[in-house]
């Protein structure tokens, strides 16, 4: 076993333990890591958000074209559009970040209710009218037919249970019954998989400090 | 106090070192269980092993250091896949802290072990803002949303960009997706324009939702979580990061499990006195 | 001028992208107006990073409680900002700059031990709070069991039905509850959408 001798794996590990000190109580070295981390992503994500779109996409192709080509005169809207977000810093000036939100928005919107209705609502609702029996009598299998029934009632049963303008009494009651108990299958299965997703990542962790760091595993 | 009372009010950090001891020891008795392989890895698996020589794949890199324990081990996984039936990748992120990642596991794969040229047989083209809005473009005119790599050379200058224009030139788009921006935007945006091939490596918290996608058939494979990973490394006969966390994994959920049937028990028998 | 212009705006490019959906001609324009799209989203981080900043000096100046806390950040954030940019290249960026080592080494492991806490936390409340106090309790922990046993190895070891039984329920039951709430959801997003474009609901212009 021999421990690095690099310092950014030392530096790696001392701020993991730092983090991990938080498990026995809060303490000064937690916060401070979790300062550091706050600092670094907001850095972070500047940079790469410059470097990797801002410049080449929005200023280089009207301050800098390539040769050969014309600048793009129709940059400077989302340039200055882009630049009244900062009049948010000033009291005086903050209304002018209606302009640049509102067009992001109109985009954004007109776009989601396509999406949503022709990549989402008609494909889900056709996927739930599957058929239960198919023509061929001699394929025919027990479990995939009892599935889609299942399907069908479960999700009708979950939707009758979100309906809140009609009381849920009578048949409409037990629909919205049964619909509880598909949730609660559904809410525990989530639960199954967001364990193994938190452990994974202690798996992950561990493996940094007793692999890469102490290189007691390989 | 008696004993029940004791368990019932049990110091937290003692589960806590409960919780790192079955995370741990595992780690050093190397016990290799079988993974079993479900349908939805097997369908990802089974798709890029249809894919000619040659072919353009897309990689989305849309993940954090958070999702990286269950999306590396698979990304790795896809990306020998991917190499070894000599398949052209091309690589974009709507994460700008997964991007390095995915750079690591290109160099790692393609450029270690392959041997693979830059710019002929794969490509980096780094961080791409706007989520949704920018896979309707990209799917249009893909020289206009990356007009360079993330090293600052041109689209034009890249041999393997020349006959990749737009969605119709793709043959397959796999997502390793954690959230938003991620999956949801591939299927409602760029999948429901442009069709084609798609799948997704999700991370666990977010596999689940993905099922009602693989049954209309917008997704062709769901890789979820490390299991998932675990699962790809099999199939490519290739142990990894994944299948060593196979056994933490598992003495971590029966130590839960144990814990919640402890937890009730105490709870009914303190319900019974009452 | 100052309530209607947005409104006007808002209007303006909701229905233009809906409507030029439609229209193939206008494809162009609509490609354009989602570059603007896109830079302008550029925006909003460098304006993050800037309010992040000005909070903190603030604090600092202040002499706020924790106000230490506070310089740590900045001087983190300054770090950063000068290793991204002292170089003014992308190539500030490339693996091997001394960018991505702070991000490797500094921010990746800070970012992936802050999620793994969870583990532990969650395993805690698992023990104090998960109880099966009724039948809608006990099939939701039923539920949670089966899948925790059917997505690990030792599961299908200790019942070679547990990974089949796990799929089956992710498949339909979970799949079909899934469902509902995600068609819910998106009457309620496509419903919101459009009073959003049509100036009903305007909370984004506080």
């Amino acid at each position: 076993m021999y421990m690095t001798t690099g310092i950014w794996p030392w530096l790696a590990a001392a701020l993991t333990l730092a983090i991990y000190s938080f498990l026995y109580k809060d303490n000064p070295f937690y916060k401070i890591a979790e300062y550091i981390f706050v600092g670094l992503s907001a850095g972070y994500w500047a940079s790469y958000m410059f470097w990797n779109y801002a410049k080449p996409n929005l200023f280089d192709p009207l301050l800098a074209p390539q040769s050969g080509s014309a600048p793009n005169y129709w940059n400077i809207i989302p340039i200055i559009l882009g630049f009244m977000m900062f009049t948010q810093l000033f009291r005086q000036t903050s209304w002018m970040v209606r302009f640049p939100i509102t067009f992001v928005l109109g985009v954004a919107l007109g776009l989601q209710i396509i999406a949503t209705v022709e990549g989402e609502l008609i494909p889900q609702l056709a996927g739930t009218f599957t058929p239960f029996l198919r023509a061929n009598f001699a394929q025919l299998s027990f479990w995939p037919a009892f599935g889609n029934v299942v399907l069908l009632v479960g999700v009708i049963t979950a939707l009758t249970y979100f309906y809140f303008s009609m009381e849920h009494r009578g048949a409409f009651g037990v629909s919205a019954k049964i619909g509880v108990y598909f949730l609660m299958i559904s809410f525990g299965a989530s639960f199954g998989y967001t364990v193994m997703a938190r452990i994974s990542l202690l798996i992950g962790r561990v493996q940094f400090l007793f692999g890469d760091w102490l290189h007691i595993i390989k | 106090m008696s004993a029940l009372d004791k368990i019932s009010n049990l110091d937290r950090r003692i589960i806590f070192l409960g919780v790192a001891l079955a995370v741990i020891i595992p780690q050093f008795i190397l016990v290799r269980l079988p993974v079993d392989v479900s349908e939805p890895v097997q369908k990802v698996y089974d798709l890029i092993e249809t894919l000619q020589p040659g072919s353009v794949v897309m990689i989305s890199i849309d993940y954090d250091p958070s999702g990286a324990p269950e999306l590396y081990p698979a990304m790795l996984a896809v990306m020998r896949q991917c190499f070894a039936r000599n398949l052209r990748v091309v690589a974009i992120g709507m994460w700008a802290t997964g991007v390095p990642l995915g750079q690591r596991a290109l160099n790692a794969v393609a450029v270690a072990e392959f041997k693979k040229e830059y710019g002929k047989d794969f490509v980096n083209f780094g961080f791409r803002p706007g989520g949704a809005v920018m896979l309707v473009n990209l799917g249009r005119n893909i020289h206009d949303v990356c007009r360079q790599d993330a090293y600052g050379t041109p689209v034009d200058d890249l041999p393997i960009m020349k006959d990749v224009r737009s969605a119709k030139d793709i043959s397959f788009v796999i997502t390793f997706s954690m959230g938003d921006p991620g999956s949801d935007q591939w299927i409602q945006y760029y999948h429901a324009r442009y069709r084609g091939n798609l799948a997704t490596a999700q991370t666990a918290i977010g596999a689940p939702k993905y099922y009602q996608y693989l049954q209309t058939g917008q997704l062709i494979g769901l890789i979820g979580g490390m299991k998932g990973a675990a699962e790809y490394e099999r199939l490519m006969k290739r142990p990894d990061l994944a299948t060593k966390g196979m056994g933490s994994q598992s003495i971590a959920h029966l130590l839960i499990i144990v814990l919640i049937a402890i937890g009730n028990v105490l709870y009914w028998i303190e319900k019974r006195k009452k | 001028m100052k309530r209607q212009l947005p409104l006007a705006i808002i209007f303006t490019m909701g229905v233009f992208t809906l409507v030029t959906n439609f229209i193939p001609p206008a494809a162009d324009l609509n490609q354009m107006f989602r570059n603007w799209y896109m830079g302008i989203i550029t925006f909003f981080t460098f304006l993050g990073t800037i309010n992040l900043a000005r909070l903190n000096a603030e604090r600092v100046k202040d002499r706020t409680s924790d106000w230490y806390y506070s310089v740590i950040l900045l001087v983190a954030l300054a770090t950063q900002l000068f290793l991204g940019f002292y170089k003014w290249s992308p190539d500030a960026l490339r693996e091997g700059s001394p960018f991505m080592y702070v991000y490797f080494n500094l921010q990746f492991p800070l970012e992936s031990t802050m999620y793994s806490l969870l583990a532990f936390f969650m395993t805690s409340a698992s023990f104090r709070a998960f109880r099966a106090r009724n039948t809608e309790a006990l099939v939701l922990l039923l539920a949670a069991v089966v899948v925790m046993l059917g997505r690990v190895p030792i599961g299908s070891s200790i019942w070679h039905g547990f990974p089949d039984v796990t799929e089956w329920i992710m498949s339909y039951p979970n799949l079909a509850a899934k469902r509902g709430i995600m068609i819910g959801i998106d009457l309620g997003l496509i419903s919101m959408s459009l009073r959003m474009i049509l100036g009903i609901e305007r909370s984004y212009m506080q």
